[in-house]
């Protein structure tokens, strides 16, 4: 086994380092693990927000901006949440209700609607490398994963308690037994990326598990555990052997995909109706057995073949005989060894093919047998039985087995091996116990780490700043005690996040204008202190949304199977993208857009979105000529700029001042000024001769209200298309 | 406490590190750290400065996708002949394959072997033009890689890994060194078939930003996206556009002088702009006479699809382009699994003339002495056959050449056994060649770091060492 030596090899080179160590002091006192205690609060008359920054201020000496202008906080506030930004209608009522709770009112409006959950439900999506296929060469649909996606909009949507959102996710198979939504959320384990067709499914199976070892670290506890998967972290105290403690909760995972969500009763209907069809069918599906029968073994023989003997083994084994790693193995490798009818019908050929396809039509006439196919989900669940024991291993080879673990936790918190609870019958009880120690209120990381990203989302920067690295070279908390009172009360009132939503945004640290100030900048150019909020660009999807909202073309349709809007001429699909998709559906919110591994949506991918095969806590914020050319060239966006136009024309008539405050109103949320007017006024001169003097047909809106020239409706798509091209449009401000 | 960076920074405390930083000991350190504590933002693609002088402006990988047999081009093994027809002797012990050929009979290459040039070079009949480059060419013939499947080896190639994710060695580049021609991308990547397995993973950022990502170039006049404006928009309407923009954000970026990331938007449309007429300029090959595109052999149907290619990239790299990756036989060409004899020849034939020519044109204008070209697969193949006729994924011991810049030429370095199994004398991991590359584009890979998920992260991760033996 010359792979086995090599990994062996690499592996020595860390063998001298793996010896036992105590923890340092550094490492004792290491902030991240301490109680998380109640604050109190250093100044009395603000919020409790407000008062710990406004302390860090006064000791810097720092002046904070004051507030930003209502349209500026409206905007703010609404793309920050729903990531979409505030109609015309919705910038007047604000600005006309002069009562002290118009902003509180606005927050809750925001917090209440549909959109905050496909805003807020991307955030988590990106810490879970939510994708919609496999990854790897083939790339394969998962068909049934974005079930996993409406859960955790939905989960945004109620206001889910955090503590449940992550008990269900973890295990949620075990400790909700029945649930339907519990076992869509095992699908946050599901989503590593695989290669279902790998040969040496050991070392698949030890990659899986790094993979979920590591997500659920940085995710859950804001830790990098994967430094510590080849040795003992560097800086943290993370154990090499902490690292396969945590592995080994999940040792007994397999991917379940086709978990049913039917309830009991509509299950037995099912089976029920399914004997009737089988029955009816017997005859017909003999027959289709035996013609396909020599291609069907072929094709099993070819793929077994090619599996080395210790996995043919446990295929091979007797159920009662396999070990638990033989389970493992078996659940593996069985999808490379099964193959629907269909798929065996591609290998034959003439009279076997024609005889298939005979019979094949012959069985479709007994559909009306068939009961309707119950929903399912791709799940990540446990099997008692196959539970293999869980070992550290040398420099983290699947092969270089050092000595036995069993579940634990941080060993400087709690050295002591697991206590199992009780768990339902078939289960081991571990995730329970995981996922109840997480979510235990003493649990000094969990509430620190969730509180944190949320900062983080609504600032674009944690208090700190590295919210998935809470770790001794992570960032320090610039507020401290301000983190630790939020985490503190989020657990005592019931980890509800819209409430801690609620609690930022309306502090003035969260309302505080983004303009430059010369004495605080210089004083603190980084923002550590707070003195002003920091303007951002939107994210790759909510600049699409936007655009989508703004022209009138957003179908704001919820859930369901992922979607796919035409693609760019020239994206190579390797046939992975659907292309048939109809104009409806292709308008829909970015959340629901097919995220396929190898093909990234081009838009998304131009503008930071992460790749999916790691959990992403910060997206990159960065400018390029690709960005550019997207919003500049792209159909699409001229497309939208299209819709804008049209819509602008519907709402303005004719007169170019009113078309331009209207285009004003439904992009920045603002009446442009005479000196707006007059720029845009300009364009229209130096424009529209422009135009006439192109050969092309204008592009003009699908519908010309009466009277309007169309060379003035075709500079007027280029008006719209110049103001989604704008920062003030692209920035969070 | 000066000591080369692992990918872990070894001091005891975060004030040891500042002390150490603050002395300048641990500048580029400090550099990746505040990256991390403020997520990159605003124009990456600066030029920056190397690590040391280099000897190479770009490079011009040549990928021979799906795996070309070593022991069929550059690694004669005389011993295969003698033990054609028997089992593999059970001193080279157990292997897991891709296909599970272990046991099958050891199969003796189809193609005579010469040597070629003053170095006396061996390369087998299949790459005759090539050949007549022998005395430029330094051939790595013990190279070895982690992956058994395509996938993951044409990902490690790219990566350092054969799990997708990390940055491939093309966006480390730019990362490294920023670009050197603000109308082009730094980083293209062109294939002439099928989309090369993986595909954008093999030229993805990674965890770096998207900026530093591979752009592959499609054949035609517009070879990135997005590169034609929409609705036929002429440039006199877009200029008009874009200076309406231009008057927009100005007005926007009033008192916000502070955001360089403003200004720089401001300018990436202005990039993006030049790049629409440099695109297709740089791709355009009616500049260039018949004679160039005859040595490229693109006068034969045969050899155009890789002779354009290969013309492109010396384009390409002309313009300060510095990196270029054109994948032959892409989407796993060269997987001969059976009838290598038919297979290994369409490619070879695709390939020889176009990657001769390229050197000839190179050498002529002189761009051979500031351009790295390496020829080169995700692994080679197994001494025993494979369905009669075909061989096997071998990634424990395989052949690559290089040329050009910083190279000493000439040579053969390193071997496999005596049936081209494993690698023996001089092994040399992917992690090795990605090191030897970056050196000699002037960078230290165990200063080029990215502080990643609490790791400074660089691009050979735990492994890498300089193979000093291909360094003139």
């Amino acid at each position: 086994m010359r792979a086995t030596l090599i990994l062996i090899s690499v592996a020595s080179a860390f063998a001298a380092e793996s010896a036992p160590k105590a923890f340092t002091a550094i490492q004792k006192r290491w902030w991240a693990i301490q109680p998380v205690r109640e604050q109190t609060p250093p100044v009395a008359t603000l919020s409790r927000i407000d008062a710990f920054v406004h302390a860090k201020l006064q000791g810097k000496g720092i002046t904070p901006n004051p507030s930003a202008d209502p349209v500026t906080l409206l905007r703010r506030a609404t793309l920050d949440l729903t990531g979409l930004p505030p109609t015309p209608e919705e910038t007047q009522a604000f600005l006309s209700d002069r009562s002290p709770e118009a902003f509180a009112k606005v927050v809750d409006r925001l917090l209440a609607s549909p959109r905050y959950g496909e805003r807020w439900g991307r955030h988590w999506l990106d810490l879970a490398r939510y994708a919609d296929s496999e990854g790897f060469k083939a790339d394969e649909t998962r068909p049934n994963i974005w079930r996993y996606r409406d859960y955790v909009i939905q989960s945004f949507n109620e206001d889910k308690p955090y503590n449940r959102f992550v008990q269900e996710q973890l295990a949620g198979d075990e400790m909700f037994p029945g649930d339907a939504q519990a076992l869509v959320a095992t699908g946050f384990n599901r989503h590593f990326p695989d290669e279902y067709n790998a040969r040496n499914l050991y070392q698949r199976r030890q990659e899986l598990l790094n993979d979920i070892t590591d997500v659920v670290g940085s995710t859950f506890m804001g830790l990098t555990f994967g430094c510590a998967r080849c040795h003992d972290h560097k800086f943290d105290p993370i154990l090499h052997k902490d690292y396969y403690r945590l592995q080994s909760f999940f040792a007994g995972l397999h991917i379940d995909d086709q978990a049913t969500l039917a309830s009991p009763k509509a299950q037995q209907e099912y089976q029920a109706q399914l004997k009737v069809w089988e029955k009816a069918t017997f005859d017909v599906r003999k027959e289709i057995a035996s013609v396909l029968k020599i291609q069907r073994d072929f094709r099993v023989k070819e793929n077994f073949d090619k599996f080395p003997e210790e996995i043919q083994a446990s295929v091979t084994c007797a159920p009662e005989k396999r070990t638990p790693m033989q389970w493992q193995m078996y659940y593996k490798a069985m999808p490379q060894l099964t193959f629907d009818d269909a798929e065996v019908a591609k290998g034959i050929r003439g009279d076997v093919k024609a005889a298939y396809q005979k019979l094949a039509a012959k069985l479709k006439t007994f559909d009306h047998l068939k009961p309707a196919e119950l929903p399912i989900t791709q799940a990540m669940v446990e099997d008692v039985a196959a539970i293999p024991s869980t070992h550290v291993l040398r420099g983290g080879a699947y092969d270089a087995v050092d000595e036995e673990v069993q579940p634990g936790f941080l060993s400087i918190l709690d050295p002591s091996d697991l206590r199992l609870p009780a768990a339902p019958a078939g289960k081991s009880g571990r995730r329970t116990a995981l996922a109840k120690w997480l979510t235990d209120p003493a649990n000094p990381l969990t509430a620190r780490v969730i509180v944190n990203r949320v900062w983080h989302y609504h600032f674009g920067q944690g208090l700190v700043a590295t919210p998935s690295d809470f770790g001794l070279m992570g960032a320090r908390p610039t507020h401290k005690e301000l983190l630790d009172d939020l985490s503190y009360r989020f657990v005592r009132d019931g980890w509800s996040i819209k409430r801690l939503h609620r609690e930022i945004m309306l502090s003035e640290t969260y309302r505080r204008s983004s303009d430059f100030a010369a004495a605080a900048g210089q004083a603190d150019p980084e923002n550590a202190t707070l003195w002003r909020y920091n303007r951002r660009r939107l994210e790759g999807e909510s600049i699409r949304d936007s655009m989508l909202a703004v022209s009138g073309l957003l179908n704001t349709k919820m859930n369901g199977p992922g979607v796919f809007p035409p693609l760019p001429a020239g994206v190579e699909t390797r046939g992975g993208w659907k292309r048939d998709e109809s104009l409806e559906e292709a308008r829909r919110r970015s959340i629901y857009i097919f995220v396929r591994r190898n093909t990234r949506y081009p838009m998304f991918e131009a503008f930071d979105m992460p790749d999916t095969h790691e959990s992403c806590a910060r997206r990159n914020q960065t400018v390029t000529p690709s960005q550019a050319l997207e919003l500049m060239n792209s159909e699409m966006v001229l497309d939208w700029s299209k819709g804008l136009a049209a819509r602008v024309l519907n709402d303005a008539g004719l007169s170019r001042e009113a078309m331009v405050d209207r285009a004003y109103r439904l992009v920045y949320a603002r009446p442009a000024s005479d000196d707006e007017k007059r720029l845009a006024s300009d364009f229209f001169t130096r424009h529209q001769p422009i135009l006439a003097a192109r050969s092309a047909p204008l592009v003009v809106p699908d519908k010309l209200p009466s009277g309007i020239q169309p060379i003035e409706a075709a500079v007027l798509v280029d008006l719209c298309h110049a103001l989604f091209n704008s920062n003030e449009f692209l920035y969070i401000n | 406490m000066l000591q080369k960076l692992q990918h872990h920074w070894p001091v005891r405390s975060r004030r040891e590190f500042f002390t150490a930083a603050g002395s300048g000991l641990a500048g580029m350190a400090l550099s990746s750290l505040m990256a991390e504590a403020a997520p990159r933002r605003g124009d990456l693609l600066a030029a920056r400065p190397p690590h040391h002088a280099a000897k190479a402006k770009s490079i011009i990988f040549l990928f021979m996708e799906g795996g070309p047999s070593h022991i069929d081009l550059f690694d004669p093994k005389p011993k295969l002949k003698e033990l054609h027809g028997q089992p593999m002797p059970a001193s080279y012990g157990k292997l897991i394959t891709a296909m599970g050929t272990a046991n099958n009979s050891i199969m003796a290459s189809p193609r005579e072997f010469k040597q070629h040039g003053q170095s006396g070079l061996w390369v087998s009949d299949w790459y005759p033009h090539i050949a007549q480059h022998a005395d430029e060419l330094a051939v790595l013939r013990s190279c070895w890689a982690n992956g058994l499947n395509h996938v993951g080896s044409v990902c490690q190639m790219n990566t350092g890994d054969i799990l997708a994710g990390r940055p491939s060695l093309g966006a480390w580049t730019t990362y490294g060194l920023g670009t050197a021609n603000r109308n082009l991308p730094s980083f293209v990547v062109m294939q002439d078939d099928k989309e090369p397995l993986g595909g954008t993973k093999n030229w993805s950022a990674g965890f770096l930003p998207a900026t530093y990502q591979g752009t592959q170039f499609r054949t035609g006049d517009t070879p990135i996206l997005n590169l034609k404006p929409g609705g036929n928009a002429t440039s006199e309407q877009q200029l008009s556009k874009l200076s309406y923009v231009k008057a927009l954000n100005a007005r926007f970026g009033e008192g916000k002088d502070d955001d360089t990331e403003l200004d720089a938007r401001v300018r990436s449309f202005e990039l993006a702009y030049q790049m629409q007429s440099a695109g297709p300029e740089a791709v355009d090959l009616t500049q260039e006479s018949e004679a160039t595109k005859r040595l490229y052999g693109m006068d034969d149907p045969a050899t155009l699809p890789y002779g354009r290619n290969c013309l492109q990239a010396r384009r390409l790299v002309e313009r300060g382009v510095r990196f270029v990756e054109l994948y032959c036989g892409s989407g796993s060409g060269w997987d001969a699994h059976q009838n290598i004899e038919a297979n290994h020849a369409k490619w070879c034939r695709a390939s020889d003339k176009p990657i001769a020519g390229l050197l000839t044109d190179l050498k002529a204008r002189g761009l051979l002495d500031e351009t790295l070209v390496v020829w080169g697969g995700e692994f080679g193949r197994t001494p025993f056959n494979e369905k009669g006729d075909g061989r096997d994924h071998n990634p424990w011991g395989f052949s690559m050449f290089f040329a050009g810049a910083g190279i000493k030429p000439g040579q053969a370095i390193g071997t496999t056994d005596e049936i081209g199994l494993r690698a023996v004398e001089r092994p040399a991991h992917v992690h090795d060649i990605h090191a030897t590359m970056l050196h000699l584009l002037g960078m230290d890979h165990l200063q080029l770091t990215y502080q990643h998920n609490g790791r400074a992260e660089r691009p050979t991760i735990v492994g890498g060492s300089l193979i000093h033996e291909l360094l003139a």
